[in-house]
């Protein structure tokens, strides 16, 4: 990305200077939040409110993630956020290319009004319609279970925005030579159209279980129980309980559990988050 | 999409020329799209045209979880805007998109044309900002709801380190909004600069080397070139940073709770506590009705002015 850059503000010896210095402070003002939590995270209790404050531990310790596993069913919130978290983005794909295609590279009435309408949904505060989605589902006795922390949320924008801009990216003589071979529009969308978008479904499935992962909200008016709860809602739990005065360090301990699977996924695979950000701007 | 305008140009030209004009189309093809479409639109219209349809209904409605929903007109409504908690919830995420839509979109600017130029480091310090992107609001509650405490948080103690007497952040409702605000920015201001990176990298190189061959310094290729071709990323930033900043929840839910004296109350915390705490659903309906008309002058008047200026 940065290669094909020339060097606009540092020209100058001074210009340079100035911009590392600002990049040494914005490294440490962005890091260092990150850092404090690994840090507090693995110190015994003796050191965790040592003043002036410590950004090494004198002897570190694991206690902080015993505590936190044998207290709370971390485990089950844990499994729970992956199933959703997969289980979301499997759907999200399947049915968002599917959904992609037709209006990528097919002509057919209603088509503008179609897209008018997913794309409306953008601009939508996703927080309208939980109301009327706990009713319905708790009428049908849906509530609480994977199926209402999952479907639901599969029906979304982003996917479909995404992956209509890859599809349209490949060739048409591409599908016209399938199609005079005697491929269906479903073998040419499964064996060439799916492949040569990899790339695409990548960003789409990173976003999809990232933001799955993180999601708040919902989870937490659709769960009630621990055999339902996600992580995030699971570790709202740990602060603001009344009288609940749990440990720095076990608090820490818990954001670094439910922050490595992600932190590992982008930093893996870093590229796709952020030319899917810069295609739509969506968060989540 | 330049790829394919790129091929040579070949017998299938004719047809693909015709498709984008909306030409004829193919029988039979009609069905295909729609089969194609069908799972996807099934889960939008159950699960997003129905509830949003449903959510004003039951604006209008007496709806208890238990008992026949009745028919009362814009009661639900009256019934908000009486109450104060409604009215500080609306005032409060005001101020908190006050605070948060400036910082955001300037920062973001400014963080991206750092870290868009050639110097060593730059990736290092676009993932450090990026980071935060993956921490789940839970996380980035608990994490600076320690980091703002009164006495054994960082940011006081390296505030006093600069002679700033510490401040009870969460605990004082004049601070408490800030907090918030700061917590979000770090939380969410990658999102904007990663969109400023990717327009700014759009921006043709020579655009900037002939301006500087006549003699414009720094300030004014910024204002006379970069700026106006950035118009449409800051659009978008802006009108998602607003957004955004309406629907704001977890962060004050798990910080502060909404508190102290109600300062950090939000309206989908007003939401929230009237739906699924005292089940009066249709008045948490006409609270979602009315966040989902402010989102939208916000955003329509937004428009307005990015085309003004």
């Amino acid at each position: 990305m940065q290669d094909q850059r020339s060097n606009r503000a540092g020209k100058s010896l001074g210009g340079r200077t100035l911009a590392y210095v600002l990049m040494v402070i914005v490294t440490a003002l962005w890091g260092a939040p990150i850092l404090w939590m690994l840090v507090t995270s693995i110190k015994p209790e003796s050191e965790i409110y040592a003043y002036p404050p410590a950004w090494m531990p004198d002897a570190p310790t694991l206690q902080a993630y015993a505590a936190l596993f044998q207290r709370f069913p971390m485990l089950t919130w844990f499994r729970n956020s992956a199933v959703v978290g997969v289980l979301t983005t499997m759907l999200t794909l399947a049915v968002d290319a599917l959904a992609a295609y037709p209006l990528a590279r097919m002509q057919f009435p209603g088509r503008r009004v179609v897209m008018g309408v997913i794309f409306a949904t953008f601009l939508l505060p996703y927080e309208l319609l939980f109301v009327p989605l706990f009713l319905g589902l708790n009428s049908y006795g849906l509530v609480d279970s994977i199926f209402s922390l999952t479907v639901p949320a599969s029906a979304n924008a982003f996917g479909v925005f995404l992956l209509t801009q890859f599809f349209q990216a490949v060739p048409r003589e591409l599908e016209d030579a399938a199609v005079m071979d005697g491929c269906s529009r479903f073998g040419f969308f499964w064996r060439i159209l799916l492949p040569l978008t990899k790339p695409g479904l990548a960003t789409v499935a990173i976003f999809t279980f990232v933001a799955s992962w993180n999601n708040f909200f919902w989870p937490l008016i659709a769960t009630n129980s621990d055999e339902t709860r996600t992580l995030p809602v699971g570790l709202a739990t740990l602060v603001g309980g009344a009288g609940m005065s749990m440990k720095q360090s076990v608090l820490m301990a818990s954001a670094v559990v439910a922050t490595l699977p992600t932190a590992i996924f982008f930093l893996a695979l870093q590229r796709h988050f952020v030319r899917g950000i810069a295609a739509t701007g969506i968060k989540g | 999409m330049t790829s394919v305008a790129s091929r040579p140009a070949g017998r299938s030209m004719a047809r693909r020329a015709s498709a984008r004009e909306g030409g004829p189309v193919r029988s039979g093809m009609t069905l295909v799209a729609y089969l194609f479409l069908s799972p996807y639109l099934a889960l939008f219209i159950a699960f997003m045209l129905l509830p949003t349809l449903a959510a004003v209904g039951i604006s209008f409605m007496r709806w208890d979880i238990l008992g026949t929903p009745e028919f009362i007109g814009l009661d639900n409504y009256r019934q908000i805007f009486a109450d104060p908690l409604f009215l500080t919830a609306i005032k409060n995420t005001f101020y908190f998109v006050f605070l948060t839509a400036i910082p955001m979109v300037v920062l973001g600017l400014a963080l991206a044309m750092l870290l868009d130029q050639k110097l060593n480091g730059t990736a290092f310090v676009r993932t450090v900002v990026f980071l935060p992107y993956v921490v789940m609001v839970s996380t980035v509650g608990i994490l600076w709801g320690w980091l703002f405490d009164k006495g054994t948080g960082l940011v006081n103690y390296y505030l006093t380190t600069i002679g700033i007497e510490p401040i009870a952040w969460l605990k004082d409702p004049h601070w408490s909004m800030p907090a918030l605000a700061i917590t979000t920015i770090w939380w969410t201001v990658n999102t904007n600069m990663i969109i400023f990176l990717a327009a700014l990298q759009d921006i043709p190189e020579e655009l900037h080397d002939a301006a500087t061959l006549d003699g414009a310094g720094p300030w004014h290729r910024f204002v006379y070139i970069t700026l106006p071709l950035l118009r449409p990323a800051m659009a978008l930033v802006t009108a998602l940073t607003i957004i955004n900043g309406w629907r704001v929840f977890g962060q004050a839910y798990v910080m502060t709770q909404g508190g102290p004296e109600a300062s950090t109350f939000v309206i989908v915390q007003y939401i929230y506590l009237t739906a699924f705490q005292n089940f009066e659903m249709g008045p948490a309906a006409a609270a979602g009705v009315v966040l989902l008309l402010i989102t939208l002058v916000f955003s329509l008047a937004q428009m307005k002015l990015m085309k003004a200026i």
